[in-house]
């Protein structure tokens, strides 16, 4: 589906949803369940566990659609970011370390480049995302993967890049910077 | 912005304590007491929130690389049955639906058993299961004496915006309308009395969902859920 069509269609099922509209709950659902669950399952590797976090995300999008800020983030962003953070939430509390794997910086870069299926952001803000991650170092674009995709702390991170934890942090507090400082550029 | 690629020169300044944390937590390496506190920040502090809203939409194109994966359909069971019912509505839990289908049966079971007792003599008590698509949805017992049927829901599951209504079709014929039924509990219709010669053995009843208070024809307009036949006790 057009991204434009799909971001719309997405807001405003959110907008209706504090009304105590199931079927626009259902609508968002429909919409972007299948990302959300990829995103969850990516993070904690196990369906069972992922099916559990979706639906504590649609639950508490019920609850919260009338915090969604349409001014401030994009539909997909909001949800991405519950997503995440729920299935982050319920990693950190059921695991140890469970990705203790070395990173091999080379191998776990993204060559990736934009791909079609980028029906979450526009290609425009997807090619300048991945053009700043270019520009980092190789071990800063690997620690920030381990991070966002698979949810690592800084302690796993410092662990799998086999540095000393305030090492790790510094590295990643540099990418950072770095990053929003292309991003604005 | 050459000297942002010398990593030992990047002066911490550059960005605010708030701003890192903001990052540190949307990119979600913090833990434990960190995590919390920064969620907490994230609830009460409008400014740290739009600094994480913003570091968020800057990392979430990169969600891109994840592959969708259609979750199993037993997700929205999960997610529908766990909202807060509306207040006022007939859209309610499954639990709800499967006591009440149970409680039913047994309140038709009994009003059937005084319905037959009181009538004794009296003409012979009728009673149709309305059932379709293997389910039986309405359970109608006609009380000849009184002229009235008594329809109670059996497993019928409300529609939102339709309500259902009882259809009496004597043998050969064109369904007539006995009255809107109810979804959430018994009701106790007058049987018009042109129609009562016609409520007889062999006379089906049906149930179709209509629009909020009836067919506005006169026939049924939507569809038809369930249907039976009047027998005999």
């Amino acid at each position: 589906m057009d991204l434009e069509a799909n971001r719309s269609l997405i807001a405003s099922a959110l907008a209706r949803i504090p009304t105590g509209d199931r079927t626009a709950l259902q609508t968002v659902y429909r919409l972007t369940s299948a990302k959300l669950f990829g995103v969850a399952l990516r993070i904690l590797g196990e369906r069972g566990e992922a099916e559990d976090v979706l639906q504590e995300v649609y639950v508490t999008v019920w609850r919260k659609a009338a915090d969604f800020d349409a001014g401030r983030a994009s539909p997909m962003t909001w949800l991405i970011a519950i997503a995440r953070n729920k299935a982050i939430d319920r990693l950190r509390a059921s695991r140890h370390s469970r990705r203790a794997e070395p990173i091999e910086a080379a191998a776990d870069l993204a060559d990736d480049a934009p791909g079609a299926e980028s029906a979450l952001a526009s290609a425009q803000d997807h090619a300048k995302l991945y053009g700043c991650l270019g520009e980092l170092a190789a071990r800063e674009q690997a620690t920030l993967r381990g991070a966002f995709f698979d949810g690592n702390t800084y302690e796993d991170l410092a662990e799998r890049m086999k540095v000393p934890l305030g090492t790790m942090k510094s590295w990643i507090r540099r990418a950072m910077i770095k990053l929003k400082a292309c991003l604005e550029r | 912005m050459s000297d942002t690629t010398d990593h030992s020169g990047l002066p911490r300044e550059n960005l605010p304590e708030d701003e890192l944390l903001a990052a540190e937590y949307a990119l979600g390496v913090l833990a434990g007491a960190d995590r919390e506190a920064a969620a907490r920040r994230v609830a009460r502090d409008q400014a740290f929130a739009r600094m994480v809203t913003a570091w968020e939409e800057r990392l979430t194109p990169w969600a891109a690389e994840i592959d969708e994966v259609a979750p199993p359909p037993q997700v929205w069971d999960a997610i529908a049955a766990s909202l807060p019912q509306p207040r006022g509505s007939l859209w309610q839990s499954l639990t709800f639906w499967r006591t009440f289908a149970l409680a039913s049966a047994l309140a038709s079971a009994c009003l059937a058993v005084v319905i037959y007792l009181g009538a004794a003599g009296q003409g012979e008590p009728l009673i149709a299961a309305i059932e379709g698509g293997g389910t039986r949805s309405f359970v109608a017992t006609v009380d000849a004496r009184h002229a009235t049927v008594a329809v109670v829901p059996a497993a019928f599951a409300a529609d939102a915006t339709r309500i259902p209504e009882l259809w009496l079709i004597p043998p050969g014929g064109k369904p007539l309308s006995l009255g809107v039924v109810r979804a959430d509990k018994a009701v106790v219709i007058a049987i018009p009395p042109a129609l009562i010669a016609q409520t007889a053995n062999g006379a089906t009843l049906a149930v179709s969902l209509e629009p909020p208070g009836g067919s506005p024809t006169g026939a049924p307009t939507g569809p038809v859920i369930g249907a039976g036949k009047l027998t005999n006790l």
